[in-house]
Formats: structure tokens, C-alpha cells, sequence
């Protein structure tokens, strides 16, 4: 056991706690609360809240170790797809969907396409987002192993129901809360460690070139051209289609303070590769690649060769918590999936909000149990695990999403279509194996295109009412769209 | 309520940048040309990713004018109506 550093951790994670149970009663008022804190977060809160739930412990660990293993045009794929994440999605979706006033984004595809649609979405988000813990549990597991000298089985159950607890107890206030101080910890350790690890070497370009004589196909192409495309524009697409960064976006006080968040917390995205980058350089240099049982713990080999024990302690701390973060956001997605797009929306109408919070942590429980018992075993890579989760999403309902906002003409029965054919697609290629790894968007997304189009130009177009609501979707302020709505009243 | 069209919104203009950028790195694909011992495509895309980031704030800044022109030209139309 390594004393220093599982102090560190330990004291960290009850600091987090607190924040959780200080947050309990406020969260518990209403599901508005617990799912998007109100509505009532500032950009500076925001910006670290957004970054922290998209840099999942994958863009930390999974991306070193991934770049280390497959070379580093495999990081800069990651890289190149992951930090278009918050700008793409603001560019496409973002001000569209706050306009549309949801709550979540099965209520956008019910609001947009019905109740069918919204059925099949919630049922997607669900899978998907408990699949989704799998790598979030592996790379806890992995740390808590290597800091608390225990089995890797243990530290997945006890690090994962912990941090399980803390978010149920606490919705989206203590999320978006802890963010903060999880984004800022995670920020400055990969930068610390990354300026000792420039400093050891004398600068990027002896880095550069340390790692280059030690692995002397670390800067090669490795893989098919596909599996490099499959995993970008997986990543691209995951502002879009992931559940837990769109749910961010509502939390934002308005439109305006959600902008700035992303533009920040792009930076802030951007600012954690580059510190990435020198660690896989880093990672590379050492050679021990190939010693190693699990790639992905090269993260945590670099940091326990260049930190000494207490800055190393902050750093586990910051990977712990960006693998919180990102497996909190999954959770709430799960549970506001069941409790209130299924649940309240489908089966009982009249349920409380107690209720209603209630079924939260009972979900929350259940799909973190569920991501525990795969992650005791994990099937790939935690970079190729996440790449499925975005492969499946964009797959199954990235077209219907965009081409709902965008495109009047698309009707309920084109996004069903669409987005059940796209999933499907994807899973059976996935069970089958045939493509690269990770490529499997690059077929599923495009059937899930032509079912979108083509089904809906084959079937009535959408009412007046609905065209009119994707023409609010693209008013610009608050003010034109007060104007709109009293010329309806007229 | 002033009609503009979808197709002029910065947001779509950015993500027509954001394809073109990613296309020709895609089609082109350098990966046997080397710089500094690191395959070309690599450095092309390192390149995209500060992009990424600038063109986010073009977004911010652009959506942020375009707002402030609209909200002048409705409270005109406002103050003009109850005129």
C-alpha cells in the first residue's frame, strides 16, 4: 500500500462526500434540482463542470495508454475528435435544444417526434450510459489497486459503489458542484505532471526524441485507416449524442453563460490533451509498454516515475475524480432515463417527486452494480470501450437528433427507423468482428441516415405545429422568440 | 418574427468548416510523410484540434453580434408598434 498517496485519495474522496451530502437536501426539492441543478449555473462553474464531464477517466488514461500502445497519430485521432466534442455540439445542437426548454434528451425526441421515439431513446441512453461505466470502473479499479496495494476486483466494488453513493445522494447540484474541484484538480495535476516531465527531459523535442529512439514506431500509423476514422468521428459526434454532456448544458443559468462554458471548457479540453500528449511522449520513453498488464495503467506508471509521492497522491486524486465526474453524469443519465423518461412520462403520470427521486437511487444502485460485475472482467481497451459507447450512440440517434433540428421533413416514423436500424447495425457488427476496431459507425451511421431520410419522405410529413416548433428551435434570443409566441397568441 | 435563414446561422457556417478542415485531413491522410519523426497526419491533426478551439471562439463571439442586432431591431419594431 502506498500510505502517502491513498491518504491523499482517501481524504479526497470524503471531501467529495461532504460536498454530496451538503447538497442532499436542496437536490431532493425537485427533479428540476436533481437533474439539471436548477438551471442556475454560472460559466466559471460551468466551464469546469462541462470539461470534467467529457474528459472521462479515458481521455486521461485511455488516451496515454492507447497512444503509447497503437503510437501517437492513435492519441491525435482522440484528440482530434474529442476536443471538437463542445465546440461541434454548439455549433449544431446546443442552443436548439435549451430553446426547445427539455429536460432531458428523450424529451426532446417527444417533444419533436413523439412518444414512440422518446420510448426507444430513453431505452438507448440507458444501455448505453451503464455500458458507459464500464471503462469509468476499470480505470477506477485500476488505481485503486495500484494505491491501495488490493485486489483489482476489490477496488472496482469499493471505489465504484462509493462514488455510486455520492452521486445518488446529491442529482446534479453536487455534480456540478464537485466538478469544479474536480476539473481544477485535474487541470493542474496532468499540467504539473506534464512540466516535470519537460523539465526532466530538457524540453518537447528531446522528449520527442527519447520516446522516438525508445519506440522507434511511436510516431507511425499502426492501424487501418478505418480504425483511426471510426474512433474520430465517434468523438466528434459525442457532444451531440451523449446524454450526460447534453444534460450539462441545461444547467447553465441561459444561453449566453452555457456559450461561454463550452468556449471555456474547450480550452480547458485542450489544455488537458496537450499536458496528454507529453505524458504519452513520456510513457513512451520509458518502454514499458510491453511489461505492463494492463496498457492503460502506463498513466499512472509515468506518474509514479516522475512525481514524487505527494504531488503523485493530488495527481491519483485528479484521475479518480475525472473518472467521478464522467461516471456521476452517466449515472444521473440512467437514472433520469428510467425514473422520469419511462417511468413518470409512460407509466405513472401522477408520480411525486419524492417518488420520482426515490426510483433515481434505486436505478443508480442497479446500473452501477451492473457496470461493476462487466468491469470485474473488462472486454478491451478503456479507449475502445468509450469508442463503442460513441459509435453506438451516434449510430443509433445522432441522425434522428440533428436532422430533427434541422430538417422539418423528418417525422416520427423516419427517426424511429433510423435510430433502431443504426443501432442494430451496430451491435451486430460489433458481435461479428469484422471491421477494425472501432469502425463501426462508419457503416451503422450512414444506414442510420439513409432509414432517416428515406423513411420520412416515404411517410406524411410532420404537422404545422411541429414544423413551427423546429422554426422556434432556431430563433435567436429570448426576445424574438417572446415576440413569436404573442403574434400565436394573436 | 424576422425570418433569417438556417443555412446563414454561424453555428451551421462553423460546422461546414469543421467538415471541410476534417475532410482533407481524412482524404489526404499523410501517413507516410514525416515530420520530426511523427507521421505527417498526426501534426495535421494536432493542428485541428487548436482550430477546434478558435473556431469556438468565432461561435461565441459571432452568435453573441448577431443577438445584439436582433434584439436592436425587435425593441425598434416593439417601440414602432405601440407608436
Amino acid at each position: 500500500m502506498r500510505i502517502t498517496e491513498a491518504i491523499i485519495v482517501f481524504l479526497y474522496l470524503l471531501f467529495m462526500i461532504g460536498i454530496g451530502l451538503y447538497f442532499y437536501k436542496r437536490a431532493r426539492s425537485s427533479s428540476s434540482d436533481y437533474y439539471t441543478a436548477g438551471s442556475n449555473i454560472n460559466t466559471f462553474v460551468g466551464a469546469f463542470a462541462i470539461a470534467a464531464a467529457v474528459a472521462s477517466s479515458s481521455s486521461l488514461m485511455g488516451a496515454v495508454g492507447s497512444g503509447v500502445t497503437l503510437g501517437l497519430p492513435y492519441f491525435f485521432a482522440y484528440a482530434f475528435g474529442a476536443i471538437g466534442i463542445l465546440p461541434f455540439a454548439m455549433f449544431l445542437i446546443s442552443g436548439q435544444v435549451r430553446r426547445a426548454g427539455v429536460k432531458t434528451m428523450p424529451d426532446f425526441f417527444d417533444q419533436r417526434f413523439g412518444r414512440s421515439v422518446q420510448i426507444l431513446a430513453a431505452i438507448i441512453v440507458v444501455l448505453a450510459m451503464t455500458f458507459y461505466m464500464v471503462p469509468q470502473l476499470t480505470a477506477s479499479g485500476l488505481i485503486g489497486s495500484y494505491v491501495l496495494g488490493i485486489d483489482y476486483i476489490w477496488a472496482v466494488i469499493i471505489l465504484g459503489l462509493g462514488f455510486t453513493i455520492y452521486a445518488a445522494l446529491g442529482g446534479m447540484w453536487a455534480i456540478t458542484y464537485t466538478d469544479l474541484f474536480q476539473g481544477a484538480i485535474m487541470l493542474l495535476g496532468v499540467m504539473v505532471l506534464a512540466a516535470f516531465i519537460l523539465f526532466d527531459h530538457s524540453g518537447i523535442g528531446t522528449l520527442l526524441s527519447d520516446a522516438l529512439s525508445t519506440d522507434p514506431n511511436f510516431g507511425d500509423v499502426t492501424q487501418p485507416w478505418m480504425a483511426y476514422f471510426g474512433l474520430f468521428i465517434a468523438f466528434l459526434w459525442f457532444g451531440i449524442i451523449s446524454p450526460s454532456v447534453v444534460m450539462r448544458n441545461f444547467a447553465s443559468r441561459d444561453a449566453k453563460t452555457a456559450r461561454r462554458s463550452s468556449m471555456w471548457g474547450t480550452l480547458i479540453y485542450l489544455l488537458l490533451f496537450l499536458s496528454g500528449m507529453v505524458v504519452a511522449m513520456a510513457g513512451a520513453s520509458l518502454g514499458i509498454a510491453g511489461q505492463l498488464d494492463n496498457a492503460d495503467m502506463i498513466f499512472v506508471s509515468v506518474i509514479e516515475h516522475y512525481l514524487p509521492p505527494i504531488i503523485g497522491g493530488i495527481m491519483l486524486a485528479g484521475l479518480l475524480a475525472s473518472i467521478m465526474s464522467s461516471a456521476d453524469a452517466m449515472l444521473l443519465a440512467v437514472s433520469a432515463g428510467v425514473a422520469y423518461d419511462i417511468y413518470k412520462k409512460n407509466i405513472n403520470k401522477n408520480a411525486s417527486e419524492q417518488l420520482i427521486t426515490l426510483l433515481s437511487l434505486i436505478v443508480m444502485m442497479v446500473a452501477s452494480v451492473i457496470g461493476i460485475l462487466i468491469a470485474i472482467n473488462p472486454p478491451q481497451l478503456i479507449a475502445i470501450m468509450v469508442g463503442w459507447v460513441g459509435g453506438f450512440l451516434l449510430s443509433s440517434f445522432g441522425i434522428p437528433f440533428v436532422l430533427g433540428i434541422w430538417w422539418k421533413r423528418a417525422n416520427r416514423q423516419g427517426a424511429f427507423a433510423g435510430m433502431l436500424g443504426g443501432a442494430v447495425v451496430f451491435l451486430v457488427l460489433v458481435s461479428l468482428q469484422i471491421l477494425p476496431t472501432n469502425a463501426e459507425p462508419i457503416i451503422a451511421a450512414p444506414i442510420s441516415l439513409i432509414l432517416t431520410v428515406g423513411v420520412s419522405l416515404m411517410t406524411p410529413a410532420p404537422s404545422r405545429e411541429v414544423q413551427a416548433q423546429v422554426d422556434r428551435y432556431h430563433t435567436h434570443i429570448e426576445a424574438e422568440g417572446k415576440a413569436a409566441a404573442r403574434s400565436e397568441e394573436v | 418574427m424576422t425570418k433569417r435563414s438556417k443555412f446563414k446561422d454561424p453555428g451551421f457556417i462553423l460546422a461546414i468548416v469543421v467538415l471541410v478542415y476534417s475532410a482533407f485531413v481524412w482524404i489526404w491522410w499523410p501517413h507516410e510523410m514525416y515530420v520530426a519523426g511523427v507521421a505527417l497526419t498526426a501534426w495535421l491533426m494536432l493542428a485541428g484540434i487548436i482550430l477546434w478551439f478558435g473556431l469556438a471562439i468565432v461561435y461565441v463571439l459571432w452568435i453573441e453580434r448577431v443577438e445584439k442586432s436582433v434584439k436592436k431591431q425587435t425593441e425598434r419594431r416593439d417601440a414602432h408598434e405601440d407608436y
